[in-house]
């Protein structure tokens, strides 16, 4: 609309940087229990009507992610019809039967699923997936759920720095800023296996009175229960073994991963379309569509926030911050990434830091490098302080708890509170030395 | 008498002994309750909503986690029956320690038998944090008399001064 009423530079950068502002505020707070979508569309929307960001560059931005937009896709897709097969419930059966009748060995197992299946699925698929099949695995088993459900939830995140592929926020910070696999590895395995370590480490001694039972062998599913069909669930095991390696070459070749996830999505379905596991309908529900707004809307707000130069003087506040060395970069990396997440979620943090280290561009490999890693690895692990949402749901659950009721919530809080800052100041130590 | 006797799967044979200490009282009418504890559900929802996606509500994961629940609720009450043949069973959902106050009140109980907490095998421990969260609500919130019940512990005495 203003493009046609001319404005000052001064005033379309100020009325910008506040419709930007409120979008990521509402973000924040949700109000009227908007969806984060609808908030993020909504801000893209307004900047394109008021003419603060030409369609054609909103459509260039958009254009210039499609990676990020087609990993989601498939990410989601491969997750869903492993499902389907039945992989993630024969997954969980085989962890119980591995542990022996034992809880702890149990608590381990789950662990190490949870790390397997987010470096190949991401922490999506744990999060989502792997969490209530092992909420109904420890309820058959009579196992306390909590310590079981909180390692689900923590490893998903805690693991999400394996590989490029097991957290889609790498996959939209590399699109801007590619690192090799070589390099992704060097700087962010070690960080993994240590945050893993710690992870675990405090987990046990946290739960370890609630661990010590041992289960009835009687009360575990056979693995074979958990398989729908059985020529489906062979042929996605073949999938899948074709899918992981793609990604590691594609990574080392510095291919598009959304290629390799949409085309092994692909031949999952053809698969359970096949032998009739999903219809297309179904195949599609499973799908969260509205993700797709939410990116595109905060690739938009976050684009015109740039074009004010106000993302270009962060970017420029967190280099003098950094103090012009690896050490500063890694640390306000760190930190600056794992804040803003559990102020605005993980992706508008991801987006809105990507667009601020622009300005590091030209900084020494050590700093960029220092930066573009603990950006990740903020972003991934950050949502551990408050796993079970952003600060303002914290906030919600205080004021629950106040009256009287206990609000399971908080617990992951508190659990969060005592693990996320060691394992992200272990890991940004981690990275630190490994640059 | 009322006895409302709260099982949370790990406690039945000592809420079945509390309960017979009571076989005296006439009439004499037990409960055997046991809640499908909601807050790991509304956490997992929870977790969706960090990774926009809509509350788990219908589909395969859902009817397993229903099956899962309901299956160890009846279970856990089967168990209690033997021991205490002739007590009606209430089975209910949502949180645990509201549930009980609440089903107290519907159910007009005269007295709630209640354990500290749930023991997963560990040994019974006395002092600080000993008594959960749910059985604190009860004590703080039951619209009639409450008796905790605890494990032997006598070799955790004398406590030092």
């Amino acid at each position: 609309m203003f493009l046609f009423f001319p404005l000052s530079e001064f005033w379309r950068t100020l009325l910008a940087s506040i419709i930007g502002l409120l979008t990521l505020a509402a973000i924040m707070t949700r109000p009227f229990r908007w969806s984060e979508a609808r908030i993020a569309m909504a801000g893209a929307g307004a900047l394109l009507l008021l003419g603060l960001i030409r369609p054609a560059d909103a459509a260039r931005t958009l254009l210039r992610d499609w990676n990020t937009f087609l990993f989601f896709l498939g990410m989601m897709g491969l997750s869903a019809l492993a499902e389907t097969a039945g992989l993630f419930d024969w997954l969980a059966a085989e962890a119980a039967r591995f542990a022996r009748q034992s809880a702890a060995r149990l608590f381990l197992n789950v662990f190490l699923l949870g790390t397997l299946i987010t470096m190949i699925f991401s922490n999506d698929a744990t999060a989502l997936i792997l969490t209530p099949v092992v909420y109904v695995l420890v309820t058959r088993l009579r196992l306390p759920v909590l310590p079981y459900l909180f390692a689900c939830t923590f490893i998903a995140d805690s693991a999400s720095f394996l590989l490029p592929i097991s957290n889609p926020i790498n996959v939209i910070i590399m699109s801007r800023f590619p690192l090799d696999l070589q390099t992704f590895l060097r700087l962010l395995f070690l960080p993994s296996l240590v945050v893993i370590a710690i992870n675990l480490g405090i987990f046990y001694l946290l739960y370890r009175s609630q661990l010590k039972g041992t289960f009835d062998i009687d009360h575990l599913p056979t693995a074979e229960k958990a398989v729908k069909h059985k020529a489906y669930f062979r042929y996605t095991l073949w999938v899948l073994a074709l899918v992981a390696p793609s990604y590691v070459i594609a990574s080392a070749f510095q291919f598009p991963l959304s290629v390799v996830a949409v085309a092994g999505g692909l031949l999952l379905l053809l698969g359970a379309l096949f032998w009739k596991r999903t219809t297309l309908r179904e195949a599609g529900k499973a799908i969260s569509w509205p993700i797709f707004g939410f990116i595109a809307g905060m690739f938009v707000v976050v684009r015109a926030i740039e074009d004010t130069g106000l993302t270009l003087k962060l970017g420029k506040l967190l280099l003098h911050l950094s103090g012009g060395t690896s050490f500063g970069a890694v640390m306000v990396g760190t930190f600056g990434s794992a804040l803003g997440t559990n102020l605005i979620n993980n992706v508008p943090m991801a987006v809105v830091m990507n667009s601020s280290l622009g300005s590091i561009q030209h900084a020494a490999p050590a700093i960029r490098n220092g930066f573009v890693a603990a950006t990740m690895f903020g972003c991934d692990l950050g949502p551990n302080l408050t796993t079970v949402g952003s600060l303002a749901t914290i906030l919600w659950l205080l004021i629950l708890r106040q009256r009287d009721v206990d609000v399971s919530g908080l617990d992951y809080f508190k659990v969060g509170v005592v693990v996320t800052p060691l394992m992200l100041l272990a890991g940004a130590l981690t990275i630190w030395l490994c640059l | 008498m009322r006895i409302l006797c709260c099982l949370d799967g790990t406690n039945t044979k000592q809420v079945s002994h509390a309960a017979q200490m009571f076989s005296t009282a006439e009439p004499l009418t037990i409960g055997l309750l046991t809640v499908i504890d909601a807050g790991p559900r509304r956490d997992m929802d929870r977790t969706r909503e960090r990774f926009w996606r809509p509350p788990l509500r219908h589909g395969p994961l859902t009817d397993e986690m229903q099956d899962a629940e309901r299956a160890v609720s009846e279970e856990i009450l089967k168990t209690a029956l033997c021991d205490l043949p002739r007590a009606e069973t209430l089975l209910r959902q949502g949180l645990p320690e509201l549930e009980i106050v609440n089903a107290a009140a519907d159910w007009r109980a005269d007295v709630v038998l209640i354990c500290a907490r749930a023991e997963y095998g560990e040994p019974p421990h006395i002092g600080p944090r000993s008594v959960g969260h749910v059985a604190r609500f009860v004590l703080d919130h039951a619209p009639c008399p409450v008796l905790l019940l605890r494990p032997l512990a006598g070799e955790q005495f004398p406590i030092r001064r």
